[in-house]
């Protein structure tokens, strides 16, 4: 069940219906099994998992909890983090860690091989259910008691797929003190619902019928222009793509009345790398800073030891996106600009600088980003190779984008531009009725003209 | 309740924008000349204009890319038959969507002496394409239909998918020019200026219009061993069009395009049921060489039960038979230069003489 489909808002109208007209003890059981129905929707069997997964977590909690001794608690925390790591690890590198031994001992590439499907939404949950047990570990976050209350929170569908990463106290913080949606939260929901399917619809899969294109066979998309349209076009899909679902994900929270982090802030207006992963997938950045980077030593050990821990955080955060050599480039990539970024800036704070240069800052980050995107969606190295040298020596080539996806791009810039200023979206939703009406019918008509309509397209990050 | 009210709003708002660009002549006077819907509306603009330049002798052909006559060399009779032919077929279209052609290029039902419909046999055979889930009608239509159309044309599809995507369009019109619409935008003045030649030249262009002379002269067909051999000479699309079309496997016979045709031809009797206008039915050249008429059994004969009705008129079925030879089909379907050079005529003599003198009515 895709948040772009009918299917989906006729199961988000039925589920908010039962949610408002049952008593108030019900209404957690109504979210959970609604949430189960929406995982089950995809593929049953792994209900079974994610049950499994909860019930250890849940109890790892309440076990640290009760244990006092240090090194009862740790082993109860390594238990819950072998399982948890345990099972992604097998579903989502196995393969991948099977093949390279394969090519080590000079056996045939699939002498390891299983047929593992991958459980949709793993790499989320997992990462969810470990920063609760280790939040509980340190102290920072008291265990759940009842295991419905837990369930609903590794499982609550809005964010079950694909994030964002919410954590415990926020979660349990609405929760357990959980009040009927102010006017105020259900016109903002409203409002990121169908910003977040207007940025899903028009833009990211409009898009991705060009990046497809030129990613699908660039050996017959030879040339400059042609290169660099094509991951420009797969740069502009994969933030309205990722962020379209979160803000989606975020505005149904906000209907039922529970707060997500946000987790995107205009990224591509970025003055530096370092400012780029303050805005993108914030939910897992600061997830790989608190329970990744910081328990590695952070900044504290010295410049090298930060390189060292920045590299490490970054390709481990790539190799989260996918069991394959390209992720782990694209990871070592992010690290490597990150820690050059760090030699230059020394203890300057991020942003800090001449107001002028920042056009020149953004675009250069822009383009940096886009040149670690290469690694992101083609298939291979073999092909992230071949794609970058077309861009960084090939001949001219042609343009793929039609004007109209230009005039998509400058709306785009624009709409981020004011936002980036004034926060005028965020306004939008408390501006008085006929303003706030016509910002809508707007968005609602620009999903008319440009929604992609004939196929739902899966969100990127589902196969995540 | 605040969330109501501005829900409400910005639903209306949506409808409001795309009426305004979609139900006004702003946007649907540039379409794309070469598009399904623009193709449309320009025939419909093109019989409009002919219909002031002419007189009180008009007969209006209807039919898809099959009713393949010149006006231009029927008109050459006139001063025998006494009526000007002009055709308002549209390559592609059917029964359907020559209803609402019919319903804004005759709003009154007075402006013909007839309308010619031509079809590919009285009988209706059910062949493997079904015409009433045929999602390219909404294409055609979307700029005729109004929104009281919506839930009727919807329903008049048969698989819930094309019913949904037909309510949609109808509803919201821009769904439909969405393609149209991007293409506009990135290149309004070319676009612009193309669609005023087109409306410029567009009489000209298809009124003295000249078909390919290619033929399937020499093709031979052995019904007995299902076999067809091909004379030297002819192109893949020729043979492809003769396999696909008259060597075909007969479909199961469902009575679907009984109902479809008896729903639609029902509708445009309905809108000249008290009008002076004849409605006159012929039976297209078949096809180079005709398919034996045992293959199939057909349940029924909706055209011929139609002309139970006052103003309908049958042709007689066999008029064209002698069309029906492989050196005047330019393939499986389509008459050649030298096909519609004398179909023309005879189409024109032959309605005609059914209609009678123009005098007399």
């Amino acid at each position: 069940m895709l948040f772009n489909t009918t299917g989906f808002f006729l199961f988000l109208a039925v589920v908010l219906a039962l949610f408002y007209a049952s008593p108030r003890a019900w209404r957690k059981y109504i979210l959970l099994v609604a949430s189960y129905y929406f995982y089950a929707s995809w593929n049953p069997k792994f209900i079974a998992l994610l049950l499994a997964l909860t019930a250890i977590d849940y109890t790892a909690g309440r076990w640290l909890e009760k244990v006092s001794a240090a090194r009862a608690r740790k082993a109860v925390l390594i238990l819950s983090l072998t399982a948890n790591l345990g099972f992604l690890g097998f579903f989502k590198y196995y393969n991948f860690l099977g093949r390279n031994l394969a090519w080590l001992m000079g056996r045939p590439e699939n002498a390891f091989w299983m047929d593992i499907v991958l459980p949709l939404g793993i790499s989320f949950h997992t990462f969810q259910s470990i920063s609760y047990v280790v939040d509980v570990y340190r102290g920072q976050q008291k265990a759940v008691r009842n295991a419905i209350d837990y369930a609903l929170f590794i499982c609550f569908f809005p964010q079950l797929v694909a994030g964002p990463i919410v954590r415990a106290r926020h979660f349990f913080g609405d929760l357990f003190d959980w009040h009927p949606p102010a006017a105020d939260d259900v016109s903002r929901g409203l409002l990121l619902l169908t910003l977040g399917l207007t940025k899903k619809m028009a833009l990211a899969d409009q898009f991705a019928g060009i990046a497809n294109g030129y990613f699908g066979s660039v050996a017959a998309n030879p040339g400059m222009l042609t290169a660099w349209s094509g991951v420009f076009a797969f740069g502009l899909q994969i933030y309205f793509d990722f962020s379209g679902y979160t803000d989606m994900a975020i505005g149904m929270a906000l209907l039922f009345g529970f707060h997500f982090p946000v987790n995107f802030r205009r990224p591509y207006l970025a003055s530096s790398i370092t400012d780029f992963w303050r805005r993108w997938h914030m939910s897992l950045s600061s997830w790989l800073r608190d329970y990744l980077y910081i328990p590695l030593g952070g900044n504290r050990g010295g410049r090298w030891r930060t390189y060292r821990n920045l590299m490490l955080t970054m390709l481990l955060g790539g190799l989260w996106h996918g069991a394959s050599w390209n992720f782990a480039i694209w990871g070592g990539y992010q690290g490597a600009l990150l820690s050059v970024e760090r030699v230059f800036r020394g203890d300057r704070p991020v942003g800090e600088g001449r107001a002028w240069l920042y056009p020149a800052k953004a675009i250069l980050t822009f383009g940096l980003a886009l040149i670690g995107w290469v690694f992101f969606r083609a298939a291979n190295l073999t092909e992230s190779i071949a794609v970058l040298r077309q861009m960084f020596g090939g001949a001219p080539g042609h343009v793929l984008l039609a004007p109209w996806h230009w005039g998509l791009a400058a709306v785009s810039l624009a709409v981020a531009l004011g936002e980036e200023k004034s926060e005028w979206l965020e306004r939008l939703s408390k501006a008085p009725v006929l303003a706030y009406a016509s910002g809508l019918a707007a968005m609602f008509f620009f999903l008319e003209m440009f929604g992609a309509f004939d196929a739902a397209i899966p969100f990127i990050y589902f196969q995540f | 309740m605040r969330c109501g009210v501005v829900c409400l709003f910005a639903v209306l708002g949506l409808f409001g924008l795309d009426a305004l660009l979609f139900r006004t002549p702003l946007y649907p006077s540039y379409l794309e000349p070469d598009s399904s819907t623009g193709l449309f509306e320009l025939i419909l603009r093109r019989e409009q204009a002919a219909q002031a330049a002419n007189g009180d002798n008009l007969v209006a052909t209807l039919g898809n890319s099959r009713f393949a006559y010149a006006p231009r060399l029927s008109n050459e009779v006139t001063f025998r038959t006494g009526y000007v032919f002009r055709s308002a077929g549209v390559a592609g279209s059917d029964v359907r969507t020559w209803y609402y052609m019919l319903r804004d290029l005759d709003p009154t039902a007075q402006r013909y002496r007839a309308i010619v419909f031509g079809v590919d046999d009285f009988d209706d055979e059910d062949v493997a394409f079904n015409p009433d889930d045929d999602i390219r009608s909404l294409h055609y239509v979307i700029a005729r239909l109004r929104w009281g159309d919506a839930l009727e044309f919807a329903r008049s599809f048969k698989s819930r998918q094309y019913q949904w995507e037909a309510l949609r369009g109808a509803l919201l019109k821009g769904l439909i020019y969405q393609a149209d619409f991007r293409a506009f935008l990135s290149d309004p003045l070319k676009r612009i200026q193309y669609v005023q030649l087109s409306h410029r030249g567009y009489e000209i262009w298809t009124y003295d219009y000249v078909e390919t002379n290619k033929s399937l002269a020499g093709l031979e067909i052995d019904w007995s061993a299902w076999s067809a051999k091909f004379p030297p000479g002819l192109d893949q699309e020729q043979s492809d069009s003769v396999r696909i079309y008259v060597m075909r496997k007969s479909a199961p016979q469902t009575g679907r395009l009984a109902a479809y045709r008896r729903l639609w031809f029902g509708r445009i009797l309905d809108l000249y049921r008290r009008s002076r206008t004849r409605i006159v039915f012929v039976r297209l050249p078949r096809g180079p060489i005709p398919r034996p008429d045992n293959l199939v059994r057909k349940l029924s004969g909706s055209i011929r039960e139609l002309a139970s009705q006052p103003n309908v008129l049958l042709c007689d079925e066999h008029a064209f038979d002698s069309l029906e030879r492989p050196e005047l089909f330019k393939d499986a379907l389509h008459l050649n230069r030298d096909g519609i050079a004398r179909f023309s005529p005879m189409l024109a003599e032959k309605v005609g003489s059914m209609l009678g003198a123009t005098a007399e009515r």
